[in-house]
């Protein structure tokens, strides 16, 4: 077990213009689950496979444990890489594929069979160490893969995307039964995902990269609740924020964000927290406003304050049992930076499409999670009480949290 | 997890053809073109077995039901124990093949491995392979003076090792071919994983990629062997030591006479001999053969 310090990492690929990799800063401490969590392309595989030396570093120094590793091979390393197709040797059993690593390092045979035969027993293997890999289902698969990683008792396990090629279900499962495993053993993680319910979940901390570049790494909830710029408060959290182009209007001491007409009063807190918001509405520069769906709620009647409310006439409900998404419509245009772009185009081209449709239109759809039991219909007006407490600010033009 | 294996079940049921009149005629007609296939096929080698066993004089005659009453052995007796020796030039080319297959397959596993594998790349890598292609193009027979030049002043005119590696030599190009192929047909993470492993370059390529490379291998041995085992003019050109021929060598000369007048009889023999390894090798490595023939064709 060590920890892993990457610091000021690039690594640009020959032949290729941008660095797929730019500066990258990051310290995983000794026997923590780090996620690397971004769209495809964004250089966390690449990170990864550096951190393994299946990747050659450009520039910058890379530990492992108390020693620069940067031109140590993959072989010296101690570490444990798990693939996202598995990559099981497919003419050994189950049982020489996780005995594998352990021949080579010259594992007595004793020593050997008792180490595997206790992973195996670990993830259920015990009655398919017979056989081949190509005889076993997905999941199984899956789990010869932890086995291979865990009997070397590596420094680190390295997972690049390992649960992406399983169905739904099993991939829920196997995500409970990899994050106990992983804090049982306590070994170091470097957890790969394009899945921000996976990175939410199973990490202690995520990093989320973006082009390259890390964007904001620090636990679960930290991102979740304070997203350091646009990119992260979009891509994590799902269904994700409702962002709104909007002015700040100044009424005494107080500070109102105007939202398609609708004044939403800022919280005294996040006003003391944010002290520049107070020169944005002097200066009547607009502002990006980011409301998370879980942070609205059906209201009865006008009971509320003021400035806590948003009136919306419902477009579409959908309801997932332990949830209902609410969709409505804001008067006010959608905001079309480029980060929403990305994140737009991760889900598919067609989405990109359809944000940039909307943004024509001058049409913002809000998404609103509401309690399941409120009885809200297609076509209603309803009226939304508002955390203004859990309000987000960015900055239009740098995408940065406004602050 | 049996709904899983209730699905896959399912899958399998489904993929079987339904038993109904059209498939019946389809495999009908399949049977009979293969059957009549296989007989065009097998009359010839029958012929040849048959005449093998008889006297020569009942071989150059007409041909009459009488000959199949005093079948016999003789013609083998005689080539393998009379003064033709025939079974030094059956161990000859047993040597030539043999080692001819085995120098291909090493050679061309080393170089497909790093041609094939983009680990290894390097700047013109795509070059020397189309080099290398290129030389499939030239028949050695259109160079064989300067090949019996060079082999004269390597003095290895005479010599079984000469011979070896003439025609490991014109093996080679297709063998890289078929090797390349191969190991690009592997994903690239199985090595990896081997080395995360801890394994180096050499026991990665001896224990995860060489076992699943095995059909092109087997594919490069078959081939090498089947071209040293019935290789003519090479042989003819560079060997002149009556004991170091080959078998197609030795077969041209019972025919001539060398030995003494044309013998049909041991022609017939001799030819069924050297049948034999060809038909035993193709039928213990004909599932390696063909995949290792759809492998490297349809990757390339």
């Amino acid at each position: 077990m060590a920890e892993i310090e990457l610091s000021h990492v690039d690594k640009v690929y020959e032949g290729a213009e941008a660095p797929a990799v730019r500066d990258l800063c990051l310290t995983i401490a000794d026997g923590e689950f780090m996620v690397l969590v971004g769209p495809s392309g964004c250089g966390k595989t690449t990170a990864l496979r550096m951190v393994a030396g299946l990747e050659d570093i450009t520039e910058g120094e890379l530990r492992i444990g108390d020693q620069v590793v940067n031109d140590m091979p993959p072989q010296a390393r101690n570490i444990s890489f798990v693939f996202q197709n598995y990559a099981l040797f497919p003419h050994m059993t189950v049982y020489d594929n996780m005995a594998f690593g352990l021949k080579l390092a010259k594992v007595d045979k004793a020593a050997r069979d008792k180490r595997v035969r206790d992973a195996a027993r670990m993830l259920g293997l015990e009655e398919h160490l017979n056989r081949k890999p190509r005889a076993l289902s997905g999941g199984q698969r899956q789990r010869v893969a932890m086995g291979r990683a865990i009997v070397v008792e590596p420094q680190a396990y390295l997972m690049d995307e390992p649960l992406s090629n399983l169905d739904a279900k099993l991939r829920v499962s196997m995500r409970t039964e990899l994050a106990r495993l992983q804090r049982d053993l306590n070994v170091t993680t470097i957890y790969v995902t394009h899945d921000q319910t996976e990175a939410m979940t199973m990490g202690d901390r995520i990093a989320v990269i973006r082009k390259g570049k890390l964007q904001q790494v620090g636990p679960p909830t930290e991102l979740f609740d304070r997203p350091a710029n646009l990119f992260v408060a979009g891509f994590i959290g799902s269904p994700s924020m409702n962002l709104v182009e909007s002015r700040l209007r100044s009424e005494g001491d107080s500070l109102y964000a105007d939202i398609g007409g609708q004044p939403l009063l800022i919280d005294p807190r996040t006003l003391s927290e944010r002290p520049a918001l107070r020169g944005h509405a002097d200066a009547g520069k607009p502002l990006i406003v980011g409301i998370r769906p879980q942070d609205f709620n059906v209201s009865d009647g006008d009971a509320g304050r003021r400035g806590c409310q948003l009136k919306a006439k419902v477009e579409l409900v959908e309801s997932l049992g332990t949830e209902t998404n609410v969709h409505f419509c804001v008067d006010a245009p959608p905001v079309v930076t480029e980060e929403v772009l990305e994140l737009a185009a991760e889900l598919g081209t067609d989405e990109a499409a359809r944000v940039e449709k909307r943004a024509q239109a001058g049409r913002n759809e809000f998404i609103a999670r509401v309690d399941p039991k409120t009885r809200v219909r297609t076509g209603d007006t309803i009226t939304l009480s508002v955390d203004t407490a859990q309000l987000h600010f960015f900055d239009p033009g740098t995408g940065e949290v406004a602050c | 997890m049996t709904s899983i294996a209730a699905r896959t079940g399912r899958a399998r049921g489904s993929r079987t053809p339904p038993k109904g009149t059209s498939s019946r005629s389809s495999t009908m007609i399949y049977v009979t073109t293969g059957t009549v296939l296989g007989f065009l096929f097998l009359v010839p080698l029958a012929w040849a077995v048959l005449r093998s066993f008889m006297q020569p004089s009942d071989i150059t005659a007409a041909p009459s039901a009488s000959a199949f009453s005093h079948l016999t052995v003789a013609n083998y007796s005689e080539l393998i124990t009379g003064s033709i020796h025939i079974l030094r030039y059956v161990g000859n080319s047993l040597i030539v093949a043999v080692g001819t297959a085995l120098l291909t397959a090493l050679l061309a596993t080393l170089a497909g491995y790093g041609l094939g594998r983009a680990r290894f790349r390097f700047r013109g890598s795509n070059v020397v392979f189309a080099l290398i292609l290129v030389t499939l193009m030239v028949p050695f027979q259109a160079i064989l003076t300067p090949l019996f030049l060079e082999l004269s002043f390597l003095h290895l005119l005479d010599s079984l090792l000469g011979l070896i590696l003439f025609y490991s030599t014109f093996n080679l190009p297709f063998g890289v071919f078929v090797m390349r192929n191969s190991f690009m047909a592997l994903p690239s993470e199985l090595e990896e994983a081997a080395y995360c492993a801890g394994a180096k370059t050499l026991t990665t390529l001896r224990k995860v990629v060489l076992p699943l490379v095995m059909p092109g291998v087997a594919t490069t041995m078959l081939y090498a062997f089947l071209f040293a085992w019935t290789e003519f003019l090479g042989a003819l050109t560079f060997i002149t030591n009556i004991n170091t021929l080959t078998l197609p060598v030795a077969l041209l000369n019972v025919e001539t006479g060398t030995f003494g007048q044309v013998n049909y009889g041991f022609l017939i023999a001799g030819a069924v001999i050297a049948m034999v390894p060809c038909a035993v090798l193709y039928v213990t490595l004909q599932r390696f053969y063909v995949s290792g023939i759809s492998a490297g064709g349809i990757k390339g």
